[in-house]
């Protein structure tokens, strides 16, 4: 009996959440997610072969969640953890317990991207932040892999 | 950092998601698309953290089979590489052979398992020195890849380089004379002929060249002296390629691995040599000489023409030459001494007889004559031949026996590994 896949439990409880939700919120356009829950349903069991499933499920997935963001944005953040979760799973990246750091830290840091979006007003402001951000990382990165090249080529 | 097809993509749609969510001010959007860039950040941040753990528990150390060796000879590389790998990591370690030198055989590469502990791996190959000095190695190439990401990471550190190969110049040697010209043995050994370095002066004798005479010093001392030269006089290497008969088929991969090696040694020599010579044959067929061509364009374009398998117009046969069926009178004449089976005797005389007969009957081929004059035309110390070794190889032997005995060192790189050792002469 082979064991279960990783990404079929985030599955299911994204199932399971996305049709709560919908429920609870009595969002006129529920009908929409449910659709695009079942893509992400029939995109995940038609890949199973394919070497660029990651990708697939991602273009699958992302209309999910900006569906659920516009009902409510933490609807959004359950939908985009869960759908890390099925990535990751279905990518073979949560085969240990120690693989679930990473995916707790993209949570962590997705509930920083709500509660930054949750504060602003506008779309330009947060998009500042996050792109400044993302900046100011990839800079210090670039200036860390100068160093350590240096390092190792003797320069 | 080289981004996988699946990560360009989803850096694309990262985008999309942030244009349309600025474009409709939609927060939805941006939040969909600013997760995507975070999961992106921290997978590369991921990628980072494994790669410079891999590269710092790269190590290697190299040995030689000898140092200093002579330009053009092969030397025999052993190197312990050792390192760790990393789950889900694909890691392969490369050992970059010096500058100036040519693989000749064996492999520079190995993969580590994608497991956290250390690990030990040995590569041995062979390489050729194409030039004299000192030369140390280029370092080591570590390739990380994962999922999302792929990098290359050359060690160029001291200790990485080690050790310095010291190639030494290959000159061009003096004839052993005769005892009469000179009157004393030592006359016998080899000296260097010509170079770029003076190193003696010596005593004008007749049959010397007079453009060796140093005139400066003669009109000094009045008496004549000669300049001995150390160091090289360094002449291109005559590359001679070998095409399949077009008539039966031919292993296309090894093909093209043979085109791009010969355009890429013809590259090479125009650029150290300023000219270069390529003999196109086709088993015993002479198809066309390449004479001292000094335009690379030209060159190549000389061989676009001419490297494709042609047709074969004389055979050998896998005839033996004549070297060869005399090793195998001898044989069959020790044979017939050690054994003292009748049966096995009477086989012996059987073969010799017939060794013989061929021996008596046999004419030196046409293509050693066209070869001879091939090579008067040019001037060369080394040549460097390529065959795909595929079919019939006794050609091979026969034009390596007839460079060697013109005192031409001769490198045979045949494609197939197997017939390599086969033709080997």
């Amino acid at each position: 009996m082979t064991p279960p896949q990783p990404e079929y439990p985030f599955f299911i409880a994204l199932a399971i959440g996305v049709t709560g939700i919908s429920v609870l919120l009595g969002s006129p356009a529920w009908y929409l997610n449910i659709a695009l829950l079942l893509l992400v349903c029939g995109i995940l069991v038609i890949t199973r072969t394919l070497h660029e499933r990651g990708f697939y499920l991602v273009c699958a997935g992302e209309p999910l969640v900006v569906a659920c963001g516009i009902m409510n944005l933490w609807a959004g953040l359950f939908s985009a953890c869960m759908l890390a979760g099925i990535v990751y799973g279905a990518l073979g990246l949560l085969e240990s317990q120690k693989d679930l750091i990473p995916f707790a830290l993209f949570c962590g840091g997705s509930f920083i991207i709500a509660l930054l979006i949750q504060v602003s007003n506008h779309v330009p402001l947060a998009l500042l932040v996050i792109g400044g951000l993302t900046a100011v990382i990839l800079a210090i990165q670039s200036v860390r892999t100068y160093q350590f090249r240096k390092q190792y080529t003797g320069a | 950092m080289l981004l996988r097809r699946c990560t360009r993509g989803l850096c694309l749609i990262s985008f999309i998601l942030l244009s349309c969510a600025l474009i409709l001010d939609d927060m939805a959007i941006l939040f969909a698309g600013g997760t995507l860039v975070a999961a992106l950040l921290g997978q590369y941040l991921l990628f980072d953290k494994g790669l410079r753990e891999i590269v710092a528990s790269v190590d290697i150390e190299r040995s030689l089979s000898r140092n200093p060796v002579r330009k053009g000879t092969p030397l025999q590389v052993t190197a312990i590489v050792t390192g760790r790998g990393s789950s889900r990591m694909q890691v392969q370690i490369a050992d970059l052979i010096p500058p100036h030198t040519i693989l000749v055989d064996g492999v520079t590469t190995v993969t580590i398992n994608p497991d956290p502990s250390s690990q030990v791996r040995q590569l041995s190959y062979q390489i050729v020195p194409d030039i004299h000095g000192t030369q140390p190695f280029s370092g080591v190439s570590v390739t990380v890849g994962n999922l999302f990401f792929e990098d290359t990471v050359q060690l160029t550190r001291e200790r990485d380089r080690e050790p310095v190969l010291s190639v030494q110049p290959s000159g061009f040697f003096e004839p052993p004379v005769s005892e009469l010209s000179e009157g004393n043995l030592d006359s016998r050994k080899l000296s260097v002929w010509r170079g770029t370095d003076i190193h003696s002066l010596r005593e004008y004798s007749p049959g010397d060249d007079i453009r060796h005479v140093d005139w400066k010093i003669s009109a000094k001392y009045g008496k004549l002296f000669v300049k001995r030269y150390t160091g090289e006089m360094s002449s291109p290497p005559l590359i001679i390629l070998d095409l399949p008969w077009s008539s039966v088929p031919w292993p296309a991969k090894e093909f093209d691995r043979m085109i791009s090696d010969v355009t890429g040694m013809v590259k090479h020599t125009l650029q150290t040599y300023q000219y270069v010579s390529v003999l196109l044959i086709s088993g015993p067929n002479i198809l066309h000489l390449i004479r001292e061509e000094k335009n690379l364009s030209r060159c190549i374009s000389e061989l676009r023409e001419w490297m494709h398998p042609a047709e074969r117009q004389d055979h050998f046969y896998h005839m033996k030459d004549r070297s060869d069926l005399r090793s195998s009178v001898r044989e069959c004449e020790n044979g017939l001494q050690q054994t003292p089976d009748p049966g096995m005797q009477a086989f012996y005389e059987a073969m010799r007889d017939r060794y013989l007969t061929v021996l008596q009957y046999q004419r030196v081929p046409a293509f050693s004559g066209q070869v001879a004059r091939t090579l008067s035309q040019v001037t060369i110390t080394e040549a460097y031949l390529f065959s795909l070794g595929c079919g019939d190889t006794s050609h091979i032997r026969q034009l390596a026996r007839l460079l060697q005995s013109q005192n031409i060192r001769v490198h045979i790189r045949i494609m197939d590994a197997a017939v390599a050792r086969e033709a080997r002469p």
